[in-house]
């Protein structure tokens, strides 16, 4: 078990995209075409979910920072804050996610943590303001 | 209480008042930061920066613009020695602060009196403003 980071801070984003990851398995593929998919576990896994957090006030940039500390860089695992994914816009895209607190942007749900895929990065907009953007991998934390 | 119209006008450049001056106008404008996050359904912004530029025209009679003009248009270059301090004023009211000239033009045609037109913009805040 990975080290476990504090959950991400409770900040709405201003643009996110998800990519659902896949569950792990190689393909062969022959001569002739044909192609053998070969599937090596049952959970989904590298779901990637890139947040972009536009004009934010330096407080919020510096909870950012903090957090990418707190969790050891892209060592630690960590949580999604609940409020920050309440903050989807999305909501029919979560139905059927059994947990009030979470969605389908979670890795939660499917038994994952999610954890820094890079380091976040910072832009001073003006005194007071930055921009962040942030790139997170699922990753399977047993 | 008083109506303003162009008698009023003065244009004052680094402490001196510039003569014929023909017009004058000048524009603020603040660059919006938007702050719309997920879910929201309506744009949100903050202040960002804040631009002033203005033009005026001055009448060529004698030298009257050349003070200005002599700021762009030269032999030497353009240096941070050529920011000036402008004043705007009418009647009793002003907006001051320093500027670059910015575009600095000569039109001389048949029929018409010569005159020049420059463009500034202001560097930094206004140092005085009494509207």
């Amino acid at each position: 078990m990975s080290f476990a980071g504090p959950s991400f801070p409770n900040i709405a984003a201003t643009s996110r995209s998800l990519s659902a990851g896949d569950f792990p398995g190689t393909t062969f593929k022959a001569q002739d075409g044909v192609e053998v998919r070969v599937q090596y576990g049952n959970q989904r896994a590298n779901m990637e979910l890139s947040l972009s957090f536009d004009n934010i006030t330096d407080a919020n940039a510096a909870l950012i920072y903090d957090h990418y500390h707190s969790c050891r860089g892209t060592l630690g695992v960590f949580d999604v804050a609940a409020n920050s994914l309440t903050h989807s816009g999305n909501p029919g895209f979560h139905a059927g996610i059994a947990s009030g607190t979470t969605n389908r942007f979670s890795a939660t749900p499917f038994g994952m943590k999610y954890r820094y895929a890079e380091p976040p990065q910072f832009n001073s907009v003006k005194p007071g303001r930055m921009s962040a953007t942030i790139k997170l991998i699922g990753v399977l934390d047993k | 209480m008083t109506y303003y119209s162009g008698k009023d006008g003065t244009l004052t450049y680094n402490g001196t008042q510039v003569a014929k001056v023909s017009n004058w106008s000048i524009s603020a404008t603040v660059d919006t930061l938007e702050t719309t996050v997920l879910t929201e359904s309506d744009r949100s912004y903050v202040p960002g920066l804040r631009t002033i530029s203005g033009s005026a025209t001055v009448f060529y009679y004698g030298s009257a613009p050349v003070s200005l003009l002599e700021r762009v248009v030269k032999t030497a270059v353009v240096s941070e020695s050529d920011i000036l301090g402008i004043k705007l004023g009418w009647g009793t009211k002003l907006i001051q602060g320093n500027c670059i000239i910015t575009s600095a033009e000569l039109s001389c045609a048949v029929g018409e009196v010569m005159q020049a037109s420059i463009q500034f913009q202001f560097t930094g805040a206004p140092t005085g403003v009494t509207l």
